[in-house]
């Protein structure tokens, strides 16, 4: 009898050390989140897979805090607008979506907080919280300006090569293009023939122009849009060879490219009617889809070809931030979001909802391996690559509108490749010389 | 009320011609039904097409209608809200701009006062400057009023452009009732309030119809100011529709099943007043 | 007929409450933005730098910045395509639709009338991007039942402005065919009749006896399409986003370009006043020739 007595004795005292003990270290979201129930926090949204998979996982929050989340959806095209707007009338916004391209533009405003205001503040960070397991490039390219942290990155993209293997097999080819000389060369003549093209790339005018289409010819060439002085360096050999090469490379392309949006290219691959594509990783939903795809059995994906100075894809994503604007309390409730929805811990509910995590470990899980073609050269592509592979300076949006006038000309022809590049240039340099780069000492970020 | 002593050859001969003639006239009737028709149908068509139907080539004619897309649409957060915020947005402005707009039309048409023609064409002026800048002043001052994402912002805004149709096309019609009318009810000692209610209110109602229906058309349908002063709350069709363009994919058919639901509730109304639509849209033809 | 006070009096009841609220409403927007045009007014950099006063120098920028220059004159070529066909096509149908006979199917093509008007206008731009495509684009695949070989529409710019104008003969043709029958509803009964038995010749009747019915509403079109082509948007921002290159970059796309991609809103302010300045201009002038013309 004593001894069981002893035993419980030394079992109450085991338990209430461990209390105690761990006090500090029990984080728990519903302990973190008590101050702040009933508070409302409000997000600007987009009709994505990932913020679909998001508006799935907010009952779970919603139920564990208290906290209401309120998103609004609106189209990509007035996302920042609607943002901008918001910030300077001092609005009811508490989490600012911000796509890469805005990272310079929000953080200059001083419209975000760094996250290590959070981070380390005991009662709001969860220990869990482990900043090192997300990819540092998106960390970098799409939470970060001017070295400081801002957004935890939510909605990621790389850019990969989606091909038909189908087709490929039939022109007798066992492996998708390695390098982009390889894939104008050799697939090119191969795969182009009657109704069907080798490759489309999106070129549409805007943003798919600018970023989908120049940019992306650029970089493994060598050639970039700015030099270290932030003057245009398209007249350089290698940005000419890089844009000379897409327009090579139309010939294996559909007709209409300067009308192909993502829609269309993704489309066209989804039909049959091109090998290949290079697109953002969120589509892998749309063409694995019977419903929208013809080629479901025969889809393929690969990280994007190299060019002579590397493999440079494409990246793009958008990270959650704290505003400044929201109240002390709302700031709180808004970083325990954002949090809880970029967890490691719920990564895996994350992408099996069809989102794209930033997360490192939960591509290690062998399940999501298995289950999704795309995680594998997404991974690969996320080891390195050019964070500012778009301009993320507040003038980008200008020279973007300018590149997407201008690059389609040259596409088109209505523009000489240099004539289209020197305009460009000079347009890019009387925007950034308004902005102020050319003075002495300013701080050229980008 | 033709010549009957014409031979019966020349009587058969100009019947055949008028035959030719009904003939042409029913088919480019024919033409101009279709050409109105048409990509509304094709509209109608692709909401109720799978994605990869609607994208095929060449076009595909027959296919097997699904309401998927109607069910997606509308199970999303806020289509079917936005179709009632439409509506609610829509009658009050057209409501308001009939309310303040007819009276303003009546003493244009029936009063002589100096600086008349100028105050018509700055009624006018004001359907004349674009949304884009003035969205931003809008924005701002509605939230100094607190009224952003609420009906009553997007209803004074489109009042602004509502207004002026209403007075353009109800002063015209005013001015097409004869005088006499008025000047009889005066003889029996109306006010002038008395004759614009029971007399000229009436009679215009063709007028009114038509400025109703445009005031309803044109709020019902407006994206630029909506997309800026609503969010959740208020949010509008339109804005809704747009919502699904993402900027990577088009979900065709939920595009075209939102763009459907949208119009359909115009083409009821416009069936509604449809007999008034042509007397009401004289423009002045009236001296 | 009324005394002086009572027609004071009612003038102030009649007019007050609109003028007020138009004031009201739409006054100090229209301020505000005259006001930004005279300063430096960039959005996101205000927290910066302020709103410094810069006079005109908006304005001389504006004026002398040729892609302003270019896509206003595009968007005068693009008046003066769709214009005369939506004149020409309205008149035609407004005439069709006169004709006795057939009084049925003339009712259903009213009523059809009305679909293109109702159709949201970025939905239109959609619409359109459906009905041109290249690949799967109905149009291509009616033109191939005439042996015609397809085109890239929006790949193309001169193919990609003539589809942009084309959905917009489709949205407002009708507009045009309603105010003119409504014209032609107007021509007394008698007038006309005695006029058929004089003449036959159709264009003959329209010149001489329902011309002056509709000149009224072609003032009226003119007026209402050419302001609404100033401020086009939607439509041309869903279908072509403006482009290929420049080839459908009309003036409200490039001033939205300014205002919310750049966000500089005292030049697009500027942009838009020259703009508002020019349509009252034209309207002025519109009401001026072709009323004088009906009172010769």
């Amino acid at each position: 009898m004593a001894y069981r007595k002893e035993l419980g004795v030394a079992f109450a005292a085991l338990a209430t050390a461990l209390l105690a003990g761990g006090g500090a270290s029990a984080w728990t979201l519903e302990e973190a989140a008590k101050p702040y129930a009933g508070t409302e926090i409000n997000v600007v949204f987009l009709d994505r897979p990932g913020y679909r998979a998001a508006i799935k996982m907010l009952p779970d929050f919603e139920k564990k805090t208290g906290i209401k989340v309120k998103y609004d959806i609106v189209p990509y095209e007035n996302s920042r607008e609607r943002q901008v707007l918001d910030f300077t009338a001092k609005g009811d916004l508490d989490i600012a979506l911000v796509d890469l391209v805005w990272m310079g533009e929000f953080a200059e405003s001083g419209w975000i907080v760094p996250m290590d205001t959070f981070l380390k503040d005991p009662k709001l960070a969860d220990p869990n919280f482990d900043k090192p397991d997300l990819f540092p490039l998106l960390l970098e390219a799409f939470g970060s300006w001017n070295g400081v942290a801002y957004g935890v990155p939510f909605d990621n993209y790389s850019g990969l090569l989606f091909y038909n293997r189908c087709m490929l097999d039939k022109a007798g080819f066992k492996e998708p293009p390695k390098t982009w000389t390889e894939l104008k060369d050799v697939f090119g003549p191969k795969l182009t023939s009657g109704d069907q093209q080798a490759f489309a790339l999106q070129s549409r005018r805007g943003e798919t122009q600018s970023a989908d289409s120049f940019m992306r010819v650029l970089w493994p060439f060598g050639g970039s849009l700015l030099d270290d002085k932030f003057r245009s360096n398209l007249m350089s050999q290698e940005s000419q060879a890089g844009l000379q090469f897409r327009q090579d490379l139309m010939k294996y392309m559909p007709q209409g490219i300067v009308d192909y949006d993502h829609a269309e290219a993704v489309n066209a691959l989804a039909q049959g009617k091109v090998a290949m594509i290079t697109e953002w990783s969120a589509f892998y939903g749309t063409l694995v889809d019977p419903a929208s795809s013809k080629i479901i059995d025969c889809l393929e994906v690969a990280p994007e070809p190299a060019g002579p100075a590397g493999r440079k894809p494409a990246l793009g994503g958008f990270s959650l931030a704290v505003t400044s604007q929201a109240s002390d309390k709302e700031k709180a409730a808004a970083w325990l979001f954002i949090q809880w929805v970029t967890a490691k811990e719920n990564a895996k509910t994350y992408v099996e909802n069809g989102g794209v995590s930033g997360r490192q470990s939960v591509y290690k899980d062998p399940q999501i391996a298995a289950k999704y073609k795309f995680v594998k050269p997404m991974v690969e592509s996320w080891q390195a690559g050019v964070p500012h592979f778009r301009p993320r300076f507040p003038e980008w949006p200008e020279i973007s509108e300018v590149i997407g006038e201008w690059g389609t000309k040259i596409m088109l022809g209505t523009a000489s490749l240099q004539e289209g590049s020197k305009e460009i240039g000079q347009r890019m340099e009387s925007v950034l010389e308004r902005a102020g780069y050319y003075k002495p000492g300013a701080k050229l970020l980008q | 009320m033709r010549d009957t002593t014409a031979p019966a050859a020349a009587v058969a001969a100009d019947r055949r011609r008028q035959g030719s003639l009904r003939a042409v006239h029913v088919i480019a009737l024919l033409v101009v039904i279709a050409f109105c028709i048409f990509p509304f149908y094709w509209m109608v068509a692709t909401s109720l097409k799978e994605q990869a139907v609607a994208l095929a080539s060449p076009p595909v004619w027959l296919f097997e209608p699904t309401l998927e897309n109607y069910t997606t649409a509308l199970g999303k957060s806020g289509v079917a809200r936005s179709l009632l915020n439409s509506l609610v947005i829509a009658v009050s402005t057209t409501v308001l701009a009939l309310v303040l707009g007819t009276p303003a039309a009546f003493a244009i048409a029936r009063f002589e006062f100096p600086g008349k023609k100028e105050l018509w064409f700055w009624f006018i002026t004001n359907r004349m400057v674009s949304p884009i800048v003035l969205a931003l002043p809008f924005f701002l001052l509605a939230r100094t009023l607190g009224i952003l994402d609420t009906h009553l912002a997007l209803v004074l805004t489109y009042i602004t452009f509502n207004l002026p149709i209403v007075v353009w096309i109800c002063s015209d019609h005013f001015r097409s009732l004869p005088k006499d009318l008025d000047e009889a009810a005066r003889l029996e000692g109306a006010s002038a309030w008395r004759i614009f209610f029971s007399i000229c209110l009436p009679l215009a109602a063709p007028g009114i119809a038509v400025s109703a229906i445009f005031s309803f058309i044109f709020s019902w349908n407006e994206l630029l100011y909506a997309l800026v002063l609503t969010r959740n709350e208020a949010k509008t069709a339109p804005v809704a529709a747009t919502g699904f363009m993402s900027g990577y994919e088009l979900p065709w058919g939920q595009i075209m099943a939102t763009g459907t639901l949208i119009v359909l509730p115009v083409i009821i109304f416009a069936l509604i007043a449809s007999r008034q639509l042509v007397r009401g849209l004289t423009m002045g033809a009236v001296k | 007929m009324y005394s002086r006070r009572e027609k004071r009096l009612a003038l102030l009841g009649f007019l007050g409450p609109a003028v007020l609220t138009l004031l009201a409403i739409g006054i100090y927007p229209l301020l505000f933005a005259f006001w930004n045009s005279l300063h430096r007014f960039i959005l996101p950099r205000v927290p910066r730098e302020g709103t410094p006063w810069v006079g005109i120098d908006n304005y001389v920028a504006v004026l002398t910045d040729p892609s302003f220059q270019q896509s206003l004159g595009r968007t005068f070529s693009f008046l003066l395509t769709v214009l005369p066909i939506q004149i020409v096509l309205g008149l035609g149908i407004a005439l069709l639709l006169h004709q006795p006979g057939a009084s049925l199917l003339r009712v259903l093509t009213r009523l059809s009338l009305v679909v293109p008007m109702a159709t949201t206008y970025a939905v239109v731009g959609l619409i359109g991007r459906l009905l041109f495509n290249g690949d799967f684009g109905v149009v291509n695949w009616f033109l191939g039942l005439f042996g015609i070989a397809g085109v890239n529409w929006l790949a193309h710019p001169t193919f990609a402005f003539a589809a942009v104008a084309a959905m917009d003969v489709w949205q407002w043709s009708p507009f045009c065919a309603l105010v003119f029958l409504a014209g032609l509803t107007m021509v007394p009964v008698e007038v006309e009749e005695a006029a058929q038995l004089e003449t036959t010749r159709w264009t003959a009747i329209l010149r001489h006896v329902q011309l002056p019915f509709l000149i009224p509403g072609l003032t009226a079109i003119l007026i209402l399409r050419t302001a609404d082509i100033l401020k086009m948007f939607d439509s041309v921002f869903t279908m072509t986003r403006g482009g290929p290159g420049a080839a459908t970059e009309l003036i409200s796309v490039y001033i939205q370009r300014i205002g919310f991609r750049v966000f500089d809103q005292g030049m697009a302010s500027a942009q838009a006043v020259i703009i508002l300045v020019l349509t009252i201009i034209l309207s002025r002038l519109y009401i001026r020739v072709i009323y004088r013309e009906i009172e010769q």
